[in-house]
């Protein structure tokens, strides 16, 4: 099953907006997904069990896909989460 | 017979009204064991989900358009939360093993919330609440209940043991006098409502449901935390005289509004607002923004797959020139480094991308998304027309004077190619990096204005990561060796006769803000709701009030700490309100 680990550069980590673009990017794929925080792994496309990792920013998570077009859904959402899932990492 | 109370303050302001309790979201008991078949409860409880969910998104809608989208954005999480699929999948899964819909979604809902409460996060544990709401909400539909709570019928404090979204979102604005909730925390919904509504509020007061009746005065003080239940003559007469404060510094506040910024003796000082994204214009209006100072166009090229076009980033530069007529709008071209990749730029990875191919580093190298980004900020001008703001462009982390010459030769000749005169287009430098600062004189040479952005130009001074907690003592803006260098920034925009702004966080600080006016700085461009706060204190002090004070802690203050004191003890009158 393809996987990536990714670090989370974003403010606020998985939590408040950036939970909800991650859940409802990985709900907009064909593929399971899953997500891994300290060995918990939940359904990435329930922003309810994301919000439980509790994942901050500088945490690890790993995301994992299965099923139709696994790869290019890993690829979309380890560059979502890179480019700081809509809410980007600082500036000024 | 007056009580005391106190709790934690959520938002500023002071209230004297009755009181109006509302009575926890009590459910009734709940039918155990299924009514109909595994299927028919499987249809019902799915049929409640997507009610829930679509009565939450109306929701929203209604509240984005009268309570501000801050507020909206809790309903549109409601609503997914209502949407969830694991949610439905586990109360699916109960109700397969002979549970009523009622009780599968009940310990749904529950089994995530034991996961919340159970972090260490105050973040999270607010949420449970929000999750209680969606809850209730579902169950009541299930039931076939009102889903519309209960409403006073005059201006009143809301007392309750913590404030549901649903609730407040049912009660008219303007019976809400103040807020105060037994539970709860600043970050909890009650207090997220009350500063969107500029009302006081107090949450965490434990005693309160005990202490409040229906009906009963209560006195609220938003900035200490005080509560007093039934207060007395002389407690009335304290609260009132806060709340007049309260009103009296925000109607002044409103009354110049539309003013432009100067300070008490008349020097004019532009006050911007920093962009980030479209939606950040109203509120930059709202509170009397001159323009924008910086507006970060990175988020057109954000979460996205293929750079946007000339024509998509036109439209937007046009919308953003339209919203500020009769004033400058300064656009700073792309900023990305190695930590924020895009899909389509190619790039190594770096191990340390603060000092990486980043801002105009990276322009230089990609000219065609220059070129683009140049082209369109062109276009836009010539689209938005003479009545909109003034167009200027500034370059990030420039370094060298050869770096913005060749920027500036790249903008010659897209202008040239689009036949667009640059006359009236100001070209500037974002002064962020140690060699930019020391080499102002250079560079103002070849400039129309330099803006300091004291964020990252702290950062390389002093050599700290600003995400990194750790270090996070480190670097303070009021370091007189930091002032230092600025006023040697606006000497030498000034002798090339080209005006200087801050557009670091730090001038949306009354006392920096002071600091830099003393030091000649012409414009500042910080958060929005900043605006106001410095606006009014700037109008109370003198230029040469401020210089002296600021020269004053350059020579003699040890430390940002004590050039603040310094600041704050000389400038004293203007910055208490």
């Amino acid at each position: 099953m393809p996987e990536a680990t990714v670090v989370l550069r974003n403010p606020t980590g998985l939590h408040a907006r950036p939970a909800k673009v991650f859940a409802k990017a990985a709900a907009a794929a064909r593929a399971d997904v899953l997500v891994d925080k300290d060995g918990r792994e939940v359904n990435a496309k329930s922003v309810l069990s994301v919000l439980t990792l509790d994942c901050h920013q500088g945490d690890e998570i790993v995301i994992r896909v299965s099923g139709d077009g696994a790869e290019q859904t890993l690829a979309e959402l380890v560059s979502l989460v890179e480019s700081g899932l809509g809410e980007g990492g600082g500036g000024g | 017979m007056s009580t005391r109370l106190s709790g934690r303050a959520a938002a500023p302001g002071a209230a004297l009204a009755p009181a109006f309790v509302l009575a926890p979201p009590a459910l009734p008991d709940l039918p155990e064991t299924a009514s109909g078949t595994p299927e028919e409860e499987i249809w019902r409880l799915r049929s409640a989900l997507e009610r829930a969910e679509a009565e939450l998104r109306q929701l929203a809608e209604t509240v984005t358009a009268t309570a501000g989208e801050e507020e909206g954005e809790i309903f549109e999480a409601h609503a997914e939360f209502a949407a969830d699929p694991e949610l439905e999948r586990l109360a699916a899964e109960a109700i397969e093993g002979g549970s009523s819909a009622e009780r599968a979604v009940v310990d749904a809902f529950d089994s995530f919330r034991v996961l919340l409460v159970a972090s260490d996060s105050e973040y999270l544990a607010a949420r449970a609440a929000d999750l209680d709401d969606v809850r209730d909400r579902v169950v009541k539909l299930l039931l076939g209940w009102s889903t519309v709570g209960e409403v006073p019928g005059s201006r009143s404090v809301i007392v309750a043991h913590e404030l549901t979204p649903s609730q407040t979102a049912s009660i008219p604005v303007d019976v809400i006098a103040g807020i105060a909730t037994e539970t709860g925390s600043p970050t909890s919904h009650a207090a997220i409502l009350a500063r969107a509504l500029g009302v006081p509020a107090v949450v965490a007061c434990p005693g309160l449901l005990e202490a409040a009746r229906a009906g009963v005065g209560i006195a609220i003080d938003g900035r200490s935390g005080e509560v007093v239940v039934e207060p007395g003559p002389d407690e009335r007469a304290a609260i009132q005289q806060r709340a007049a404060e309260e009103e009296r510094r925000r109607e002044e506040l409103a009354a110049f509004r539309d003013e432009p910024g100067r300070t008490a003796d008349g020097h004019r000082v532009e006050l911007a607002a920093n962009i980030g994204s479209i939606d950040h214009i109203p509120a930059a209006l709202e509170a009397g923004g001159e323009g924008s100072g910086l507006v970060r166009t990175e988020f057109l090229f954000l979460d996205r797959t293929t750079a946007p076009t000339v024509e998509e980033q036109t439209s937007f530069y046009v919308e953003v020139l339209r919203s500020f007529p009769g004033h400058r709008v300064v656009f700073r071209t792309l900023d990305v480094g190695a930590d924020k990749p895009l899909p389509f730029v190619e790039r190594e990875p770096e191990e340390n991308p603060a000092l990486g191919l980043r801002g105009v580093r990276l322009s230089l190298r990609r000219p065609d998304l220059f070129r683009d980004q140049l082209r369109a900020l062109l276009r836009a001008r010539e689209a938005a027309g003479d009545e909109a703001g003034r167009l200027a462009i500034m370059f990030p982390l420039v370094s060298t004077a050869a770096e913005l010459a060749a920027a500036r030769d790249t903008l010659r000749e897209v202008a040239a190619e689009e036949r667009i005169g640059l006359d009236a287009v100001e070209v500037g430098v974002m002064v962020e990096v140690p060699s930019a600062a020391l080499g102002a004189s250079r560079l103002a040479a070849n400039a129309d204005f330099l803006s300091i952005g004291t964020n990252d130009l702290i950062q390389y001074l002093f050599a700290v990561d600003r995400l990194n907690g750790a270090v996070a003592d480190l670097g303070d803006v009021l370091e007189p060796d930091v002032l230092g260098l600025i006023q040697r920034v606006v000497e030498a925009g000034h002798a090339s006769r080209v005006w200087v702004g801050v557009c670091g966080e730090a001038a949306g600080d009354p006392t920096v803000a002071a600091a830099l006016v003393g030091l000649g700085v012409d414009e500042l461009s910080m958060t929005r709701t900043a605006i106001p706060e410095v606006k009014g204190a700037l109008r109370r002090l003198t230029r040469e009030a401020c210089r002296e004070a600021v020269l004053h802690a350059i020579a003699t203050a040890a430390d940002g700490g004590e050039a603040r004191r310094i600041l704050e003890e000389r400038l004293e009158a203007g910055l208490r309100s």
